[in-house]
């Protein structure tokens, strides 16, 4: 490690303000701390400080998703890999080209939304469509509103929207059949042009299908031998790291209870009035992106709204609206469109939130 | 009585319960500056003799409470600069008469004038006990000796990490605590008392119920033990005095003994039980010392090798002693020290951090027993923006919204800033601690305060001008007109 610690000396004037590379600065400083952590030490009280750290907040949300990975491995394929890789790459591309022009450390965030947006994407879709589709969703979800911590939307929503909007065609017709038996797609690199020679023929998602009053079971909804996107199949998966990141405290309970409960109550109305036509409540909860939105991207510290009345709120919005997008309109999942509005509202949310405390602390003290 | 927030940090190096009597040093180093006084005002020359409880300085802002002598000696005022230098201690001298700066004529002329109420409170003053008091509402001023509050309290608890502790302060000296007590009462005439207790069953709680039974006017309030709802500004909120309703005082148990010590005993109050804690520390103890009582003394009994931070009261929010300052400053009751942080860890953020514990269940310790933290002055990663966590707001014992004031600092809104009520924040130093991107609230709030006190400053002294033109112009239309007619 010393080795390592040197090279890092060695190398570091070249990247210096006035160095030969210095305008690549904040890309040589992130691989440096990300290597070492940084030795800064307090200079005002508090004279200790608690170690968690953006890095390791952060962290947390990509082992939570370990579960899910596991699950699309299995079910798709190893493409999911290179689906990650590109997704890594060509975000990181917009990351560091606007840490260098706003000269600014480059943010963590992004170790984030470069991994949740391949899983949300559907799994033979063309990789340049994936580069696409993040470098859009980190430019204009995060940078444009001026970095990590500044975005009213969660990025990579913005880009899976993107691509929904530009390609259609690809968007919907890109799934297929999930793997099964021992190795599930373990073996398997199935991509669009190699797909019927695994056998793997394009076939509707369960929500798609349900249009036509055509429910899948619940179980093979729980346990992800359906057609989806790719991290979004497994419930039980999405809930064991959902659970992990709950516990954690990095994703808040509250929205994902809101979530949950709203779409589930409403569901249920809707199935009692209508049994034919509407699916049960259960089965709505595990279909689709609702659960991996719940636990993964609705808690988005920075796009949801910070006080917890406001986390209640949300959560409640999205979980209807989800739903009422499902039921009665012509797009077969609501989830996309439920976060991207929650996002919009997040900010008012959090304005009225404020207002009324700001009201009851007028007469403290 | 509600609370809210509130966050217990577990720190390696908690106290000894046992009380070390440090030897008498050689030479006192008196630091002119505490945190809150500045004794500016010298009573001394270089080279005198003095005795025991003998008032060497003043400071003149605030209500001239003394700077004492601890113990006998003869003055050094130029070899250390910022200190009054005490050396030979423990020389006795010849007993001068005007002890403790007040003549017996002057004490029986304040006893005619404001009775025996006023000769106690003046008896505190002169005699080091009215330092220990703080107003509730400001706890960086020091009440007027010589106004009524509309109560008194009483805090036994020391929740930062580290400050002398009340249960230890109290061995063998609960007869002297509920005198105490009693003292203060007769000061009041039927303002309560609020006595703080811990809510969890322990044998110091029970002892001091047994001991202040059938006392109508002390309350006792029990609070959790969570850092920092003992801080006498959120006390006073909880309880629900207003600052509208007069002055609050609030004492903690060194002051309630120094009390006794003053009016029971009238004798100066320069000893005190000092902590000196923290991982830094190689055996973290309690210590009887004095004001002036070299820093270096402290360092050497302590503290090993390896390069330490020493701190003058608790971890959050407590001063660095600086190579400047040579002794124990007045108003000192605990140093804790932390390992200087030199080390860097590889793929830090990657460990799994059994031994390492945060707000937020993020680390592998989790799962273990609650232990205590040995934390060093690292940072602990790089500042970052806010991420919109909500943790400072969870852990803020005043109910305000540390991020959001923040966002409007950010944004140099300082009106708004104002609005959200900045002025609540006690400066407790808990947002800073568990903020994941280590923004420094504390800092930055202290910083506001000062800029809205300087703003509201000016817009007072502009309303003052203009009200004087104002006047000014009424006057000549005034003359103008009775030289008209």
């Amino acid at each position: 490690m010393k080795l390592l610690l040197n090279i890092f000396k060695k190398v570091r004037p070249i990247f210096e303000d006035d160095g030969k590379l210095g305008a690549a600065k904040p890309l040589y400083e992130a691989i440096e701390n990300f290597c070492f952590a940084p030795s800064t030490t307090t200079l005002v009280a508090p004279f200790a400080r608690d170690p968690l750290d953006v890095k390791r907040y952060m962290s947390m949300v990509i082992i939570a998703l370990a579960p899910c990975l596991l699950a699309s491995l299995y079910f798709f394929g190893w493409r999911m890999a290179a689906m990650i890789i590109v997704s890594y790459v060509a975000g990181g591309i917009v990351e560091v080209a606007f840490a260098m022009i706003r000269k600014e450390p480059i943010a963590e965030g992004f170790l984030v939304t470069g991994m949740i947006f391949p899983l949300i994407l559907p799994p033979t879709l063309p990789l340049w469509m994936v580069a696409v589709g993040v470098m859009f969703g980190v430019f204009a979800g995060k940078e444009l509103f001026g970095g990590t911590g500044r975005n009213v939307f969660n990025p990579a929503i913005v880009g899976r929207c993107f691509l929904a909007l530009a390609y259609p065609s690809a968007m919907s017709s890109s799934w297929i059949q999930a793997g099964h038996g021992l190795s599930g797609r373990l073996l398997e690199y199935v991509s669009s042009a190699n797909a019927a020679v695994h056998d793997a023929v394009s076939t509707a998602t369960p929500l798609v299908n349900a249009k036509s009053g055509d429910f899948v079971e619940t179980s093979h909804l729980v346990l992800g031998g359906v057609s989806g996107s790719l991290g979004e199949t497994s419930g039980l998966m999405i809930i064991c790291g959902g659970l992990f990141l709950v516990f954690s405290r990095v994703a808040n309970w509250r929205t994902v209870v809101g979530i949950l409960f709203s779409s589930f109550v409403l569901a249920s109305i809707l199935q009692f009035n209508d049994p034919e036509r509407f699916a049960p409540a259960i089965w709505h909860i595990f279909a689709g992106g609702l659960l991996f939105g719940a636990f993964f991207m609705a808690t988005d510290p920075v796009s949801s709204p910070i006080t917890n009345a406001g986390k209640w709120v949300y959560g409640i919005l999205i979980g209807i609206i989800t739903i009422l997008i499902r039921n009665f309109t012509g797009y077969v999942e609501g989830m996309m469109f439920a976060i991207l509005l929650g996002n919009i509202f997040a900010p008012i949310i959090d304005e009225i939130v404020f207002k009324i405390s700001i009201g009851r602390l007028k007469s403290e003290g | 009585m509600k609370s809210r927030g509130g966050y217990n940090i577990l720190l390696a190096g908690k106290p000894d319960p046992h009380v070390i009597v440090m030897p008498m040093p050689e030479k006192l180093y008196l630091p002119l500056k505490s945190q809150r006084f500045a004794f500016t005002d010298i009573c001394v020359s270089h080279g005198e003799q003095i005795n025991k409880g003998d008032i060497l300085a003043k400071d003149p802002d605030n209500f001239e409470v003394p700077l004492l002598a601890p113990l006998s000696g003869t003055i050094d005022l130029n070899s250390v600069e910022g200190h009054i230098v005490l050396e030979n201690t423990g020389t006795l001298y010849e007993h001068k008469e005007d002890h403790a700066g007040i003549t017996n004529k002057d004490r029986q002329h304040i006893a005619e004038e404001m009775g025996e109420g006023g000769s106690k409170r003046l008896k505190l003053l002169s005699l080091g006990a009215w330092q220990f008091f703080r107003d509730a509402h400001n706890t960086c001023e020091l009440p007027d000796p010589l106004g009524t509050p509309q109560a008194i309290i009483v805090s036994t608890l020391a929740l930062e990490p580290f400050l002398a502790r009340g249960d230890v302060q109290l061995q063998n000296r609960m007869l002297q605590f509920t005198r105490g007590l009693e003292q203060l009462q007769s000061l009041l005439e039927y303002q309560p008392i609020y006595l703080i207790l811990p809510k969890v069953a322990s044998n110091f709680a029970d002892r001091v119920r047994k001991h202040i039974r059938g006392y109508a006017w002390a309350k006792i309030i029990e609070i959790p033990l969570k850092y920092s709802l003992n801080h006498p500004s959120i006390l006073a909120r909880n309880i629900g005095l207003k600052i509208s309703d007069g002055p609050v005082w609030s004492i903690r148990t060194e002051g309630v003994l120094a009390v006794d010590r003053a009016l029971t005993l009238e004798k100066p109050c320069t000893v005190r039980i000092v902590s000196v804690a923290g991982p830094g520390v190689t055996s973290p103890t309690h210590i009887k010392a004095m004001a002036g009582y070299p820093i270096e003394a402290l360092k050497k009994m302590c503290v090993g090798n390896e390069p330490v931070r020493m701190i003058k009261g608790g971890m959050l929010t407590g001063k660095t002693i600086g190579d400047d300052e040579l002794g124990l400053e007045t108003e000192c009751f605990g140093v804790t020290v932390l390992k200087e942080h030199t080390e860097r860890e590889f793929l830090g953020f990657m460990r799994p951090g059994s031994d390492r514990k945060s707000y937020a269940p993020c680390f592998l310790s989790t799962f273990r027993k609650k232990f205590r933290e040995a934390l060093d002055t690292a940072i602990y990663g790089e500042g970052r923006p806010c991420i919109s966590c909500n943790f400072c707001e969870e852990v803020c014992p005043a109910g305000i919204m540390p991020h959001l004031i923040h966002k409007y600092l950010y944004s140099d809104l300082i009106e708004e800033v104002d609005q959200a009520r900045v002025d609540l924040c006690v400066q407790c130093g808990l947002c800073s601690f568990v903020c994941p991107s280590k923004i420094e609230l504390r800092q930055q709030f202290s910083d506001a305060l000062g800029q809205i006190a300087e703003e509201k400053e000016q817009i007072r002294l502009e309303e003052i001008r203009q009200q004087k033109l104002r006047e000014e112009q009424e006057q000549r239309k005034l003359e103008n007109r009775q030289e008209k007619s």
